[in-house]
């Protein structure tokens, strides 16, 4: 048992964090954000040029072998600049279904443009219905003459408006809301009969709406077997879940440690803000709940890479401790910046607003509570 | 990183196993004959009756690693009680600051279990402002004793005590946290004075201790004359980084949900009530939390010898698991929470648990406060020391 890096991932590490550091304040973000396709394509480049992209990704298929540490190491550093890049949708969600499950010949056609950052690629699973329950798919697609026709609305599908292809999570069996009966599937993101509306996040990232209407997929684009595609589904949320709690993290200690810097330097009633007890101790309820965070996602990314099968159950818990004590922090940061707390000008606020996404995908704090009781 | 476990570290915990395995209690042994011969196996093993003294006092000289799986491995198995006033409190002092006669004299009945020792710190006036402390202790005219007076209080286990560590001010002139002097005398001699306090739980386990005139031999100060406060705030720190009990927290909780399961609601149990299932969830999640916080606490302090900032908040989330547990407890006794006594109405775990919840509350109190705690990392980790900005 250690929690060291390699020396490798300590590189890789710094590497982001000077990347962050010197391309992230937050005049350049938001000028980033505002305008199309909402992330820069220079920044992206450079991440496939590092060989970023390419970590998670097998050493067969190109890639280098990493496992989900190194996709925390850069998770928590983009945390600390609330980096607009789509390593999400394509790396850990398109990606990880398709290094998961497609056929070599997919693989062959997609992986290397993912790592090269030339082909985008997103996962369109959840539904207006579904809420936050990933086997809840009433998209249908039905097999017809060797192909899959696929109809159905899938819902707050991240950075589409971007992807080459999309990775869709559809019904091929079963009743709504069973977990046998679910197949993926990639397609073309201009194929006929999908339509997408884009939109921004409430983060400053960007998000569709698609419809899927009598779109017609060749069987050779099933992901893994028919029917059989909610564990490979559940996988990839699994790593989405431990790549945004460790940005969280990432968000969490910039929150803390700029209050703490503030709070010093603020005076009011003839002393600095950070001589009140209230306060200090606020902060210390902060910092806890950070190093807390901190604690699990090394747990249950540890547990993960020793054997997925086992760590279901502390996902649950990261993602529920993640979701509560993130809003907590962000609050906390807000209301102790005071009226400053509440405008665009300071950075506390984006970080903020990007936790309450956070808490919002692949399920909030209550329902990975309630999961996590009922293990 | 890797959460794995080495074969090395494996094979500690079958070996500790083992061993628990083989010395367990058998019926009909004394019970005191038993542990006095538990601790004695212990030693032969190489130092495990002492497991956190460093290998130069003859502790074990485990990795961090080896220390988790002792903890958890104990947490579960029955093994004899210790006190932790000598062992944990007092030792490492000797071992510190103590000099070579003093260790010798001391250690070895510490470590054989043979006296029992009681830790004279608070005091009417000193509660978590410890340095506050008026217990006086003056030098005689040929230098060679000091004559204590004044009284100490919530001494856990005085009437028990054979020996007290004691804080005493020599010296008022300065600061109060200079002047204070580090004495060890033996509690049955005259002029001490034990009364008992009855705590919320209806228990006597602490204790008012007075001194008259008490005269202590200068061989037992510990160090020099002035500087105990340096002593027991180091203590202080250890004590903080210590092991915050999470293995036998989830031991406890894993009974208390065993007990919730057994009060029948419906067709169901007090687990399927989704109150008190989610009151469990996030007890359970934040203990999961804590014990990695512990072991990250443990690696730095493994890697770089001081323990990293994570580790602050072992005490103050520890505690508070604890009293949680006790808390459901009560609230899993229902109607049967409210009755007092050995008379044993309702289930059979609620005998007892709204004393012990009502004890339990003392965990955020001793060894200093838990917004004492606060206050300690606001200024030691953040940097939030008052008056900062000018």
């Amino acid at each position: 048992m250690n929690f060291e890096l390699s020396e490798e991932q300590k590189m890789i590490q710094q590497s982001v964090e000077r990347f962050v550091q010197e391309n992230y304040d937050l005049t350049n973000r938001i000028k980033i954000s505002s305008e199309d396709p909402g992330y820069s394509k220079d920044y992206w480049s450079s991440m496939a040029e590092l060989g970023w992209l390419g970590l998670a990704f097998e050493e067969e298929d190109g890639g280098f072998g990493g496992n989900q540490i190194d996709t925390l190491v850069l998770m928590e550093q983009f945390g600390k600049g609330l980096v607009l890049e789509p390593f999400l949708a394509n790396v850990v969600l398109g990606g990880g279904a398709i290094k998961r499950g497609a056929s070599q010949t997919i693989k062959d056609s997609i992986i290397p443009g993912i790592m090269d950052g030339s082909m985008h690629v997103t996962l369109a699973y959840a539904e207006e219905q579904s809420r936050f329950d990933i086997e809840d798919v009433a998209t249908s697609a039905r097999e017809e003459d060797g192909n899959f026709i696929i109809n159905g609305k899938k819902s707050m599908v991240l950075n589409a408006e971007s992807a080459d292809k999309i990775v869709i999570v559809a019904r091929t069996s079963g009743s709504q809301v069973d977990e046998n009966g679910i197949s993926l599937f990639i397609v073309d993101a201009t194929s006929e009969g999908i339509e997408r509306e884009n939109f921004p996040t409430v983060d400053g990232l960007r998000a569709s709406e698609v419809i899927f209407e009598n779109v017609k997929v060749p069987s050779e684009n099933l992901i893994g077997e028919k029917d059989k595609g909610f564990e490979i589904l559940q996988a990839v949320v699994n790593d989405a879940i431990l790549a945004l709690a460790a940005e969280a993290v990432g968000a969490m200690e910039v929150l803390y440690k700029d209050t703490v810097e503030y709070t010093q330097q603020r005076e009011q009633f003839d002393h600095a803000l950070s001589d009140f007890q209230v306060l200090q101790h606020r902060m210390v309820d902060m910092f806890m709940e950070y190093e807390q965070c901190k604690s699990l996602l090394f747990r249950a990314t540890m547990e993960t890479v020793q054997d997925p099968k086992l760590s279901q159950r502390t996902v649950h818990a990261l993602k529920h401790l993640i979701g509560k004590s993130g809003i907590f922090v962000g609050e906390s940061a807000v209301q102790l910046h005071g009226g400053m707390g509440v405008t665009e000008e300071l950075r506390i606020g984006h970080f903020f607003k990007r936790l309450l996404v956070i808490d919002s995908q692949f399920g909030n704090a209550d329902f990975h509570l309630n999961k996590f009781t009922n293990f | 990183m890797d959460i794995k476990l080495s074969s090395d570290d494996l094979a500690f915990r079958d070996e500790v196993r083992a061993f628990f395995d083989d010395n367990k209690m058998k019926a009909g042994e004394d019970y005191f004959s038993w542990r006095l011969n538990w601790f004695k196996k212990a030693r032969e093993k190489g130092g495990w009756d002492v497991p956190k003294w460093p290998e130069k006092f003859g502790g074990p000289g485990w990795t961090p690693t080896q220390h988790y799986i002792w903890e958890q491995e104990t947490a579960q198995a029955n093994i004899p009680f210790d006190l932790p006033f000598g062992l944990g409190m007092l030792a490492p002092i000797l071992m510190n600051y103590g000099n070579e006669e003093q260790q010798e004299r001391f250690m070895p009945d510490i470590r054989d279990r043979k006296v029992n020792w009681c830790q004279g710190y608070s005091e009417p006036g000193a509660g978590s402002d410890l340095a506050n402390l008026k217990t006086k202790a003056v030098l005689s005219d040929d230098g060679t004793y000091y004559t204590v007076n004044g009284s100490k209080m919530w001494t856990t286990l005085a009437h028990v005590a054979d020996w007290i560590f004691c804080l005493t001010r020599t010296d008022d002139s300065g600061i109060k946290q200079q002047g204070i002097t580090f004495l060890l005398f033996p509690m049955k001699q005259e002029g001490i004075e034990i009364k008992p306090i009855i705590t919320l739980g209806g228990s006597h386990t602490v204790n008012t201790v007075h001194f008259t005139d008490v005269k202590v031999p200068v061989e037992n100060m510990i160090g020099e004359e002035g500087k105990g406060w340096t002593y027991a705030k180091g203590l202080l720190e250890h004590e903080r980084t210590g092991l915050a009990g999470l293995s036998k927290s989830l031991v406890e909780l894993e009974q208390l949900k065993d007990n919730a399961r057994s009060i029948q609601r419906g067709n169901g149990n007090l687990m399927d009530d989704s109150s008190y299932k989610s009151k469990i969830g996030e007890l359970e999640i934040d203990l999961l939390a804590t014990e990695f916080t512990e072991l990250r606490s443990l690696a730095s302090a493994a890697a770089g010898g001081e323990p990293g900032p994570e580790s602050s908040i072992l005490k103050l989330k520890g505690t508070e698991i604890k009293q949680r547990i006790q808390k459901l407890t009560v609230e899993a006794s229902g109607i049967y929470s409210s009755a007092w006594g050995d008379k044993g109405v309702g289930p059979a775990f609620a005998k007892g648990g709204t004393a012990g919840y009502l004890n339990s509350r003392y965990f955020t109190i001793y060894g200093g406060a838990s917004e004492v705690q606060k206050d300690i990392v606001a200024k030691k980790v953040l940097g939030l020391t008052k008056g900062s900005s000018k």
